[in-house]
């Protein structure tokens, strides 16, 4: 009798409940020129507030959380609730201080300026 | 009798080498390799919730404005087409381009037909939301019972 009482009151301090929640990586084109690397993730109902992007000993790394507001009944679910995670290796060479990011339709764009001193420079030559 | 090793190898070598591709198949959500095998990559992933008089229709489309978007409705046909612009830009070398881009089309049956009026649609942080509201026929009547 004494045990089943316990086992009750476990249950009923158990009202949290977490729900898992699905990891996919977001897809990303990636072009570069002679001062930035340009950086575009589709990221389909993420708000501004729940991305977070880190630079960090050359690695970026891209967080993004998706919450849907459930409607109804579902009749068929391809997507739901998501956490977009990606990671990319940046060159050194990037001017941290100076990264941008915008948030349009679903659409992260990153831009990542490189530093002066990694820019290419033409050498001119001398005639003697 | 004796079974060879090698023969017994192989038989491993093969199961594991099924085993693999039936990993691959449900290699979780969203990836694009298990993703590819329920519909065509560029086509929008949809959700269809059904809500009392109501159906809902969330189509993930990133990057697509509203001009680039059509939905037809015709009783319980609907069709969602667009295009996808690329959004390259000039004077840039690409390194890696993972997003599909151009035109997709989707269509669908839906449980019940839909007063294509009162249908409202809209477009948010690239997904797009659609309101159906059930045709006066196929709602649900309450009967009294005597």
């Amino acid at each position: 009798m004494d045990k089943n009482q316990e086992i009750t009151k476990k249950e009923d301090e158990n009202i949290e409940k977490t729900r898992e929640l699905y990891e996919a990586s977001p897809t990303v084109d990636i072009y570069e020129n002679e001062d930035e690397i340009l950086l575009h993730a589709d990221m389909p109902g993420v708000v501004k507030d729940d991305i977070s992007v880190n630079i960090d000993n050359g690695t970026l790394s891209l967080s993004g959380v998706r919450k849907l507001a459930s409607k109804g009944l579902a009749n068929w679910e391809e997507f739901s609730d998501v956490e977009y995670i990606r990671s990319f290796s940046v060159p050194q060479t990037i001017d941290v201080e100076r990264v941008e990011a915008e948030l349009k339709d679903g659409v992260l764009r990153l831009h990542l300026p490189k530093s002066e001193a990694a820019k290419p420079r033409q050498i001119e030559i001398k005639t003697a | 009798m004796f079974t060879r090793v090698s023969d017994l190898d192989r038989l491993f070598g093969t199961m594991s080498l099924l085993q693999k591709k039936l990993n691959n198949l449900n290699s979780g959500y969203g990836q694009s390799s298990g993703y590819k095998w329920e519909i065509e990559s560029n086509s929008p992933r949809t959700n269809l919730y059904e809500n009392g008089d109501n159906f809902e229709i969330h189509a993930e489309v990133p990057g697509i404005g509203k001009d680039n978007l059509n939905v037809k409705i015709q009783g319980n046909y609907l069709e969602i087409t667009g295009t996808r612009n690329s959004d390259a830009p000039e004077g840039y070398t690409t390194h890696k381009i993972e997003r599909g881009m151009g035109a997709f089309s989707r269509t669908f049956t839906l449980p019940a037909d839909v007063d294509s009026k009162k249908v409202e649609a809209t477009l948010k942080d690239g997904i797009l939301y659609l309101t159906l509201p059930k045709s006066e026929a196929a709602k649900q009547k309450k009967i009294t019972v005597s």
